[in-house]
């Protein structure tokens, strides 16, 4: 079930131009500035923008040279920055308008449950707030069955506390139904992306998975100043006395400080900041800092005035780290260098 | 109270402002649409021409009404197709004229309420797998109902008031064209002021309900809205 598109379009004064191959799995964060057109190329997949070129889903055409398959026949869902519920109806008739034209198949109370609106049914969509408005909008678009998922920035409406929740839901969600994930924030793409999609000035350019976009040295996202590496591993034992919880990725543990111990062996993402990374030649003697590996340095390039980010082989992983260009001097930092990364902090996704 | 020829007068200016209304709701839904939902060329001038019968006098229109409906005009043509020598003088005639010179009180409402149409909300309408005609029942009319109903009172109302129209198409032929206004103008010229007084009164009556209970609704419908968050 993979999208699969080559479009072209004008939107306000600026062109768009996109082309592309969405995973039929998983969820493909569309990253880039504010205004660059990620929402208009959206919006261009689901055929509420007209746009020439063509678009294909699983084998069937959704545009082409000679015709469009109108909004209303694509098998997809949609959740934009606003909730746009029904203003009209109740939150169960929101739903209920989804399943009369859309959802033969879907079992409703299931939906209701996993997004944790039971309470809500029965209630006027103006009286929600923002993060219970996108709850039920999220709701609405899974009653419709879709077979692909697009969210528009689907967090902005939603206060802070809510928004960790949400995201848990997208990212289960994500495992049975492809999402297509519009943001401009590092923080959710670090959160759900599998591929990452880099979009700027009206342009999709590069496309690939979330590790290597995070840390390829000539895309955008290594030389920002919160540059972040991800690593992949396992919820690990907990230390109750000092309240650190250790998490494996491959062959090495990390300790991070946690509040409550988290089920062992859970899945999980971790995120060093590159501006949290140190280099040092030898292991350093009587350090507060916990996590300290031996790394190899693979390439570096400036970024910013006075600024070097190192990128370093850590097994199979990928560290970033961001000095200044005197350390990079000073320490003589080349390619194929053998190194130990000091990491002042590590978090979850 | 009132006199069979009075009451005969206010059945057939209400009956005129019934079909008058009915006619324009279904007129002025895709006009009112097509000006509020599309780019439209030449839109200011077009509405310009719609919004006359605001600002040109009755007479006016009458009188270029009557040029149109008589045997010389395309309502003569259209007259004769059904067997009559003129439109002018009749109730289909009155009909006419009555859209004409009441359709921007209807159109307004209307194009105004589409106008405030949550784009967003249709847009996710169509995702949900509604095709266009399916939304405008489904989501716009719901949505549009305070507008309709501002419509129709108005449009209704202001044919039953209409008068300088009547007078120069209409000619006041007894349970034709004859309405309550004429009706009441004509007692004037008798100098049968009590027949005239009662006449006014009721008119006056009526026309104080039907706005009031176009106000009171707008009232509660506009608290409902006030209770909405800004986000919808």
């Amino acid at each position: 079930m993979t999208l699969e598109f080559d479009i072209h379009g004008r939107v306000g004064d600026f062109r768009l131009r996109a082309s592309g191959v969405l995973p039929g799995r998983g969820v493909t964060v569309l990253f880039g500035p504010s205004g660059t057109g990620k929402s208009s190329l959206l919006q261009m997949l689901a055929g509420l923008l007209p746009c020439e070129g063509h678009v294909r889903f699983d084998g069937h055409s959704w545009q082409s040279r000679h015709a469009a398959l109108p909004v209303w026949q694509r098998p997809l869902g949609m959740l934009q920055q606003q909730p746009a519920l029904f203003s009209h109806l109740t939150v169960a008739g929101n739903l209920e308008y989804v399943r009369k034209r859309r959802g033969g198949r879907v079992d409703v109370p299931a939906i209701v449950r996993e997004v944790r609106i039971e309470g809500l049914l029965h209630r006027r969509v103006q009286g929600l707030s923002g993060g219970e408005a996108q709850r039920v909008a999220l709701a609405r678009a899974l009653v419709g069955d879709p077979a692909l998922l697009l969210l528009d920035e689907p967090l902005s409406a939603v206060d802070l506390p809510h928004r960790e929740s949400l995201l848990q839901r997208i990212a289960t969600i994500a495992r049975r139904i492809p999402v297509l994930y519009v943001t401009h924030s590092l923080d959710e793409l670090l959160y759900l992306a599998d591929q990452v999609w880099l979009m700027d000035n009206g342009l999709l350019q590069d496309q690939g998975p979330v590790h290597q976009a995070l840390a390829s040295l000539d895309g955008p996202l290594a030389t920002r100043s919160d540059a972040c590496a991800l690593l992949n591993g396992v919820m690990g034992g907990f230390d109750e006395e000092d309240h650190l919880q250790a998490v494996k990725t491959g062959q090495h543990v990390f300790w991070l400080p946690a509040a409550q111990s988290r089920e062992t062996g859970e899945p999980v993402r971790l995120r060093i900041a590159a501006r949290d990374v140190s280099l040092t030649r030898s292991v350093p003697e009587g350090s507060s800092i916990l996590n300290i590996l031996p790394v190899t340095v693979v390439a570096v390039t400036p970024c910013g005035p006075g600024q070097h980010v190192v990128r370093l082989q850590l097994d199979e992983h990928i560290v970033l780290a961001r000095i200044s260009s005197r350390s990079l001097r000073e320490l003589a930092i080349q390619p194929g260098q053998r190194l130990y990364a000091q990491i002042k902090a590590v978090a979850l996704a | 109270m009132l006199n069979n020829g009075d009451w005969l007068a206010l059945w057939v200016g209400i009956k005129l402002a019934l079909v008058t209304t009915a006619i324009l709701l279904l007129l002025c839904t895709p006009l009112a649409w097509w000006l509020a939902r599309r780019r439209v060329p030449g839109a200011a001038l077009l509405e310009a021409i719609f919004a006359l019968p605001l600002v040109l006098p009755p007479s006016v229109l009458g009188f270029y009404l009557l040029i149109a409906l008589g045997p010389q005009g395309p309502g003569g043509w259209l007259a004769q197709l059904a067997g009559m020598r003129s439109l002018a003088f009749s109730f289909p005639g009155l009909v006419i004229g009555s859209v004409v010179y009441s359709l921007p009180f209807v159109l307004q409402p209307l194009k105004n309420a589409f106008v405030a149409l949550d784009q967003r909300q249709l847009d996710m309408a169509a995702v949900a797998g509604a095709r266009p005609l399916d939304r405008f029942v489904s989501l716009v009319l719901p949505q549009a109902r305070p507008g309709y109903a501002s419509a129709a009172m108005l449009g209704f109302a202001h044919t039953l008031g209409e008068f300088g129209v009547v007078l120069m198409i209409g000619g006041s032929l007894a349970g034709q064209t004859r309405v309550a206004s004429v009706a009441l103008y004509e007692h004037v010229e008798a100098g049968d002021y009590a027949s005239a007084h009662r006449l006014a009164a009721v008119l006056m009556v009526i026309s104080v309900v039907l706005l009031w209970a176009l106000f009171r609704w707008q009232r509660r419908a506009g608290a409902q809205a006030r209770g909405r968050g800004d986000w919808l």
